[in-house]
């Protein structure tokens, strides 16, 4: 079966208005399978962005290859099997956000019943049932991120592209939004998505991609990442040596307690309790930071 | 949702529209913003002005002044209209593009020359819709002098209509070379200053070097000649009557490869563009 996206060795530059060409993105290359959710992560700037763009056929690459489906980027076939959000998006401000999507699906081909069907079940879904009559220029910008969010579900897209796709979102919303995002999932869709809200990408992803100045600097799957940031740390009584094992130690009374960076560690030290004699009083396995991780990488790759 | 997503696994079940529906799709869109944004309200208060100015020519008694108040009412009638389509065609692509109403667009399985044509075809239906009022409001305040319809000012509309789509091409091409405003500004010069720069062209023709003369050919060729659709003179002089039917189709013939060719200059910028 072919990758959902398969991009390899991709540059995109861009002319500034003072006429210089920025490099966007630098030999970038990754794969996302049907199904998977990969999260594209990255600061601001990276060029995340730019290769959804060009994913898209908004921007064509200087060199390298861009293909969903084994059909090149931008092209109508695979625009076709496509549902994208953009980053920033107004919708057309006299129109109703039902005649929004009614408009983007019938250029999607979808006509008549069908179609009218579609567009107000879909407005239902992300929240907006009681505002699909009202003009654009009357929605706040979360419900208009609701009216973008349906207009890339319209015709049942193989693949989700979303950049920044919980942007003025409220909690409310989000927690809707990912619900939408993981029924689609479940159907069989494949979801790429850029975000800055590093607690939606670890609800939602399989996989991340980290991203910085244009380059891919880690790939990464979400199941071991947790494991990896994941952190033990048992409270025992008693003489018990974790010399091997960790150094972050620390004592009050006759209790102390020991933080380990892996279960397999933690396993150890537990056995080695109960064989020189001490007593566990507490385990505890305490999630890492994503956030931390991300502004590691990011520091080890600047 | 209404259909699960196995059903779409297949790409050759995916539904496909036909350009002419994008077109009139995207079209559509245009006309229904321009109306709820009031554009064309304007139009229809002119248009009032129009027949009430004419209601106070008739009640100074200035009947029978029936080639006066027609030439006045096709040099109103071109104005305004021109205006409309300068403005609309110069504002629809730019407009998309600055207020990022362009990427939803784009992701659609449809081509940038798709939207091109949409989004002239809607410009060139809100310029005729607002003429066609226009029209009207002029034909009734026209009416109060007495003056009858005649079959000249049929064509007058007609070849009007056609030159203002002309404009509505040139306009959306311009809008593609240069910043909204600089457009609307060159639109509106070519629209108003044409004629003048021809008739400039041609009295120094016959003096010039024959260089020169192929170089005012040149610009002859590539300017648009929107005189030869106003036919405002004609309609206004009961006398002349309408032009041979030839001269009608061979001004379809100029008005569609002139705006083909403004068109495809403007996909030509817009097919590569970053957005």
């Amino acid at each position: 079966m072919k990758p959902a996206i398969f991009v390899n060795d991709l540059v995109i530059h861009y002319r500034q208005k003072n006429g210089q060409n920025v490099e966007a993105v630098r030999g970038l290359s990754f794969e996302v399978e049907p199904g998977e959710v990969v999260g594209f992560l990255g600061p601001n700037g990276a060029g995340k962005s730019s290769t959804l763009k060009a994913l898209m056929g908004f921007a064509p690459p200087k060199s390298g290859q861009a293909e969903v489906f084994g059909l090149e980027a931008g092209s109508l076939e695979a625009k076709n099997r496509i549902g994208y959000l953009p980053e920033v998006a107004l919708y057309y401000p006299y129109l109703t956000p039902l005649e929004t999507l009614t408009l983007y699906g019938e250029l999607q081909g979808l006509r008549g019943a069908s179609l009218r069907h579609q567009a107000t079940e879909l407005l239902e879904v992300v929240g907006l049932g009681g505002a699909m009559r009202k003009q654009n220029r009357h929605l706040s910008k979360g419900m208009l991120q609701r009216v973008g969010i349906a207009q890339s579900l319209l015709g049942e897209p193989e693949l989700l592209i979303l950049d920044e796709v919980t942007s003025g979102l409220d909690p409310v919303g989000r927690k809707e939004l990912r619900q939408i995002l993981k029924d689609r999932q479940a159907q069989g869709c494949t979801l790429f998505f850029s975000s800055h809200e590093l607690a939606e990408v670890e609800m939602l992803c399989d996989r991340i991609l980290l991203i910085h100045r244009g380059q891919l600097i880690e790939e990464r799957r979400m199941a071991a990442l947790k494991d990896e940031l994941r952190q033990y740390q048992v409270t025992f009584t008693g003489q018990v040596s974790m010399v091997g094992l960790t150094d972050d130690l620390t004592s009050w009374g006759t209790s102390t307690t020991a933080r380990f960076e892996s279960k397999s560690l933690l396993v150890q030290a537990l056995e080695r309790i109960f064989t020189q004699g001490g007593s566990v009083q507490d385990v505890l396995a305490q999630e890492g930071s994503l956030e931390e991780y991300f502004v590691q990488t990011i520091g080890r790759a600047a | 949702m209404s259909a699960p997503a196995i059903e779409f696994l297949n790409p050759t079940v995916r539904p496909t529209a036909t350009r002419t529906r994008l077109w009139l799709s995207l079209a559509r869109a245009v006309i229904l913003e321009s109306l709820r944004r009031k554009d064309l309200y304007v139009v229809g208060i002119l248009g009032f002005l129009l027949m009430v100015s004419a209601g106070t020519l008739g009640f100074f008694g200035l009947q029978g002044l029936e080639t006066f108040a027609k030439d006045l009412a096709t040099t109103v009638l071109g104005l305004f209209s021109t205006i409309v389509a300068v403005l609309t065609g110069s504002r629809l692509m730019p407009d998309e593009i600055r207020n990022r109403t362009l990427y939803p667009l784009l992701a659609r399985p449809m081509s940038r020359f798709d939207l091109i044509m949409g989004k002239f075809l809607g410009a060139v239906a809100v310029t005729w819709i607002a003429f066609g009022i226009l029209a009207v409001l002029t034909g009734l305040a026209l009416a109060l002098f007495g003056v009858r319809f005649e079959a000249v000012m049929g064509q007058y509309l007609l070849l009007k209509s056609l030159g203002l789509a002309v404009v509505c091409a040139v306009s959306l091409c311009l809008s593609m070379v240069m910043t909204p405003s600089a457009a609307a500004t060159m639109g509106f010069v070519l629209a108003f200053g044409t004629t003048m720069i021809v008739r400039a062209l041609t009295m120094a023709y016959e003096t010039a070097s024959p260089a020169m003369q192929w170089l005012f050919k040149l610009v002859n060729a590539a300017l648009p000649q929107y005189g030869l659709f106003d036919m405002g003179s004609r309609a206004a002089n009961s006398g002349w009557g309408p032009v041979p039917l030839w001269v009608v189709g061979a001004l379809l013939g100029y008005a569609v490869c002139y705006s083909s060719a403004m068109l495809a200059l403007a996909w030509l910028k817009f097919r590569r563009q970053v957005v």
